[in-house]
């Protein structure tokens, strides 16, 4: 835009700045004044606007909070931080909370499947892939 | 809920949304005359604009000193909104798909050229100068208004514009408001109407 277009808008909007300034700058009795003469119905159209504006900020919020942008995700634990012994404990947590898949389990085992560190690393970390986990501060240093 | 007075010097969310909640009659009133005419010039509508500002200020995108009066700090928020979004209209391209063979990789992209050529700069100018006389025309009785509004156009503002015209105060705000108060007869949505 060439230097004579953009005084050409600025003129408009000094004229626009001086508009908003009277508004503010009005009595409360003259503005309703206004509004009654000449059937105004503002006062009902920003405060609807006001409501749909709380509206969608209270649903983006639970949007949020359902789902937290990638930077604000809590970072999923280090199975492998865990020492043998407590991934097992956490395996045991998980399985007596759900007997089926430890019923499944003990046949696998009873086969004489025992399972070695690695499958209960790997068994937390598809677990905890899948959302299920109930996980709880590591000591990263224990292993 | 209880407001948090953290002794900060910005209002919380909560407190930003109790003082708009909590505005008069008048004040609302006046933030849509606002609204109103900061869309004069740009065609979005008013309440539009005053809905993204009051969203701006509830989810703290934008946020108000304790000092200041919600209601200017709302009307600057508009007022800040209703630039960027002139200038997005200004920068948005104008784009088309266009398949010449009907495949995927023979998509070409067209962007406008969105400078502006002689002739629109013209029209602009022209269009521009057609409005500023019809604006004066609206106080072709008032010598006194027709003085105090060349002096807003040029710049002028304050007690600089004040002197310049001989006008107390009070005469000027009582001048000021009927310049205001013919736009918003002549004008009541936008520049062209």
């Amino acid at each position: 835009m060439s230097q004579k277009n953009k005084g050409q808008s600025s003129r408009l909007d000094r004229l626009t700045d001086t508009i908003v300034e009277d508004i503010l700058a009005s009595s409360d009795a003259d503005l309703l004044a206004e509004a009654a003469a000449d059937n105004d119905d503002g006062a009902t159209l920003a405060r609807r606007a006001f409501e749909r504006a709380s509206r969608t900020v209270a649903v983006r919020r639970m949007a949020r909070a359902k789902n937290p942008p990638p930077g604000r995700r809590p970072s999923a634990a280090n199975i492998r931080a865990l020492d043998p012994k407590t991934a097992r404990g956490w395996l045991d947590a998980y399985l007596a909370s759900d007997p089926e898949t430890a019923g499944q389990l003990s046949r696998a085992v009873r086969r004489g499947n025992k399972l070695s560190d690695e499958d209960v690393y790997g068994m937390l970390e598809v677990l905890q892939q899948r959302g299920v986990l109930t996980e709880k501060p590591i000591e990263q240093s224990r292993r | 809920m209880q407001p948090r007075h953290s002794g900060a010097s910005l209002l919380t969310q909560v407190e930003v949304k109790r003082s708009i909640s909590d505005l008069t009659a008048a004040d609302w009133l006046r933030l849509h005359k606002v609204a109103r005419a900061l869309c004069r010039a740009a065609s979005f509508e008013a309440d539009d604009l005053l809905q993204e500002a009051f969203q701006r200020a509830l989810d703290g995108t934008r946020q108000c000193a304790r000092t200041l009066d919600i209601v200017y700090f709302l009307a600057g928020v508009m007022r800040s909104i209703a630039s960027d979004w002139r200038k997005a209209r200004k920068r948005r391209p104008e784009m088309s798909l266009i398949t010449e063979t009907g495949s995927l990789q023979d998509v070409v992209l067209q962007v406008r050229d969105n400078s502006p050529i002689a002739d629109e700069v013209l029209a602009v100018n022209e269009e521009t100068a057609r409005l500023k006389a019809a604006i004066f025309a609206l106080f072709v009785d008032d010598g006194l208004a027709q003085r105090l509004l060349a002096g807003i156009i040029d710049g002028l503002a304050g007690a600089q514009l004040r002197s310049l015209i001989g006008l107390s105060e009070t005469e000027f705000a009582s001048k000021r408001r009927l310049i205001r108060r013919r736009i918003d007869k002549a004008y009541p949505k936008d520049w062209t109407s």
